[in-house]
């Protein structure tokens, strides 16, 4: 029997024996919408990120490193660092201010209740990762991650999203874009561990930190340091930079990924 | 804010669900609402409704076979699809969905095959080459269906229709992260426009099948009426609570798209074409000698159901969440644009075709349309023939 076919049945068989065994009681209590367990990752930590935006100087060396690291088609992103020209009204003094966005790795992740198959999963260390071979690919996540932080990967038609480079923390190794970072603006840490930089900077600034979109009830687990309140949700009354670069003949450029 | 700020740099997020949503929640909002529309007459024995519910069966049936095509196009990974019943996520809204659906597909088309069985027994006595050889086949078997079995198919299809009603509705009303759909008020607009829409349907296969019933034509226009105040008091109710901020993420939507002319003109647009709807069924519910337009005011009726749908579910998605302004959204002309809803719209009108060739759906109607003798219900007069 050809492999695709076994597996096939073998799923099937998984569904009718689950069927049976399934309590009914375990379904009525499972709430609809509700966070499920945790599985996988390593339950005494839990992995969080601060990220000091007095060091950020917005280099994109982060964003560049992730998308070497992750393969994440051109045009889409996994971290990136957003930037804004902010001028003061009266002054007309201009300053810079940059914003690294990446998955806040939520204590309450809406992206993962909403999964139709449990393909999107929460580990108990905390992160938030996809697993590719079952996604089917109905961009529900997508829809449903308050942070834009997710995408459909063109190239394996699946979710995709920044995982903490979980690959690189299981050997030891920093995340890319932290590894990156030339001003060390990222922290990343066992928050469980009181020893590790995090939970310490985490101490030390706790009445200073904020969170992206704190209303929508997610718990984001990526911190800032040094952040404008006004940056913290969808910035009012600023306006949108050019995207859509033109050349002579009014054809766009700068969006021309197609074949790559 | 004291300061100004220009975002200088920042990725473009394109659109995560394609138009083939939209095809989908228009076609099954339509199957909900016209089999809602074919019950009284097919369930519940009222012989006024029998000829609309021969109409509105037939729309029932196509719409339920094709939507489920566009909502598979959807997934990015079709081929997956049987994930849905090997991993089932009773917490997420979708994968409910998944059993329903199939459930639901599977009870309309049992209750049109019972409901067509006694026409295509006669036409299989009937010594018509082929066709009475396919009606043989379809008829399957010369036993007869109690009426009590019936009923119970309608009654369980109807109840999993309130299934499909509270999953299609709820599945989008829940994402938080998009405050134009997080409201309550959103599964109650999407079933107010699915009957907007089947009314509008019923009425126009009700001209181009030649049926030319004038009662369909009154019953619709009633019902269109009681749907188009409903979703008035929805539309407004939900401005109100933006308004008086009693929900905060209607208030939030509304902040969200205040400053866009491209919004407003669809607002403007979306309400024009309801209050013009509403009047035009009311002036022509009450004068008799204008039912025979009821087709024209049924195209407006599916124009305002589908472009519901599409504001809701594309022009929502161009709302940037994190960065200022909008996203570009240009619809591709493959099968993930326009090629996909003309495909869909192929496919529905190509089961609309098929049926009506093989199957006499029209029951004991088929002859009053074939010998024009139906003079007292006929309204092809006033209005244009189509053939």
């Amino acid at each position: 029997m050809d492999p695709i076919r076994r597996s096939l049945l073998g799923q099937l068989a998984k569904l009718t024996a689950g069927a049976a065994l399934v309590p009914l009681s375990s379904v009525a209590s499972a709430g609809i919408n509700d966070q499920p367990p945790r599985r996988g990752g390593n339950p005494e930590k839990r992995y969080g990120m601060l990220i000091d935006l007095r060091r950020c100087i917005g280099c994109q060396a982060c964003t560049v490193s992730c998308h070497i690291e992750n393969a994440a088609p051109l045009g889409n992103f996994r971290t990136v660092v957003s930037q804004f020209e902010v001028e003061h009204e009266e002054t007309g003094e201009l300053a810079t201010f940059m914003l690294p966005r990446l998955c806040n790795h939520c204590e309450n992740p809406p992206c993962v209740p909403v999964c139709p198959v449990q393909a999107t999963f929460q580990r108990e260390d905390g992160i938030v990762v996809v697993d590719s071979d079952r996604c089917v690919g109905c961009a529900y996540c997508v829809n449903a991650c308050p942070y834009d932080a997710r995408f459909i990967n063109p190239r394996t038609q699946t979710a995709d999203k920044c995982t903490f480079c979980a690959h690189r923390l299981e050997a030891n190794l920093l995340p890319a874009c932290v590894e990156s970072c030339v001003g060390g603006a990222r922290i990343i840490g066992d928050m469980r561990d009181p020893e590790s930089e995090i939970s310490q900077l985490i101490e030390q600034h706790r009445n200073e930190l904020m969170v992206l979109k704190p209303e929508k009830n997610t718990l984001p687990q990526v911190f800032y340091l040094g952040m404008d309140e006004r940056f913290t949700t969808r910035p009012d009354g600023i306006k949108p930079a050019i995207w859509d670069v033109a050349n002579q003949n009014g054809k766009e450029i700068g969006y021309e990924f197609d074949g790559h | 804010m004291n300061s100004m700020a220009i975002e200088m740099l920042v990725p473009r997020y394109g659109i995560a669900w394609y138009p083939w949503a939209v095809q989908y929640f228009f076609l099954i909002a339509l199957s909900y609402a016209t089999l809602w529309l074919a019950v009284p007459g097919l369930i519940f024995g009222k012989k006024a409704w029998m000829p609309t519910a021969r109409i509105a069966m037939l729309a029932c049936v196509t719409t339920t076979l094709v939507g489920p095509v566009a909502l598979l196009a959807d997934l990015h990974q079709p081929l997956r699809f049987w994930h849905f019943y090997g991993y089932p996520t009773p917490r997420s809204w979708m994968s409910l969905g998944s059993f329903i659906l199939p459930l639901y597909l599977g009870s309309v088309v049992v209750l049109a095959w019972m409901s067509w069985r006694p026409a295509l027994k006669e036409c299989s006595q009937a010594s018509d080459g082929w066709f009475s050889k396919v009606a043989g086949w379809l008829s399957w078997g010369n036993w007869k269906i109690p009426r009590p079995l019936m009923v119970l198919v309608g009654l369980a299809a109807l109840a999993l229709s309130i299934g499909i009603m509270l999953y299609t509705g709820a599945e989008v009303a829940i994402v938080r992260a998009r405050p134009l759909w997080h409201t309550y008020w959103l599964p109650f607009a999407f079933v107010a426009t699915g009957f907007i829409g089947a009314c509008g349907l019923v009425m126009l296969l009700n001209r181009i099948s030649q049926a030319r019933n004038a009662i369909i034509n009154r019953q619709m226009f009633s019902v269109m009426i009681g749907a188009c105040i409903a979703m008035g008091f929805i539309a407004l109710t939900w401005f109100l609570d933006g308004v008086n901020a009693v929900d905060g993420s209607v208030a939030i939507a509304l902040d969200s798209i205040k400053d866009s002319t491209q919004w407003r003109n669809t607002a403007l647009w979306g309400s024009v074409a309801g209050i013009a709807l509403f009047v035009i069924a009311i002036i022509l519910r009450l004068r008799e000698r204008l039912w025979g337009w009821g087709w024209l005011v049924g195209l407006l009726a599916l124009h305002v159901a589908w472009m519901f749908r599409w504001v809701v579910l594309m022009n929502v998605q161009t709302v940037a969440r994190n960065s200022a302004g909008y996203h570009n959204y240009d619809m591709a002309f493959g099968s993930y644009g326009l090629m996909g809803i003309l495909g869909t719209f192929g496919l529905w009108i190509a089961a609309i075709l098929l049926i009506d060739l093989l199957i006499p759906w029209r029951g004991h109607e088929a002859r009053a349309i074939t010998d024009k003798s139906s003079s007292s219900s006929d309204i092809s007069t006033g209005a244009p023939s189509h053939g």
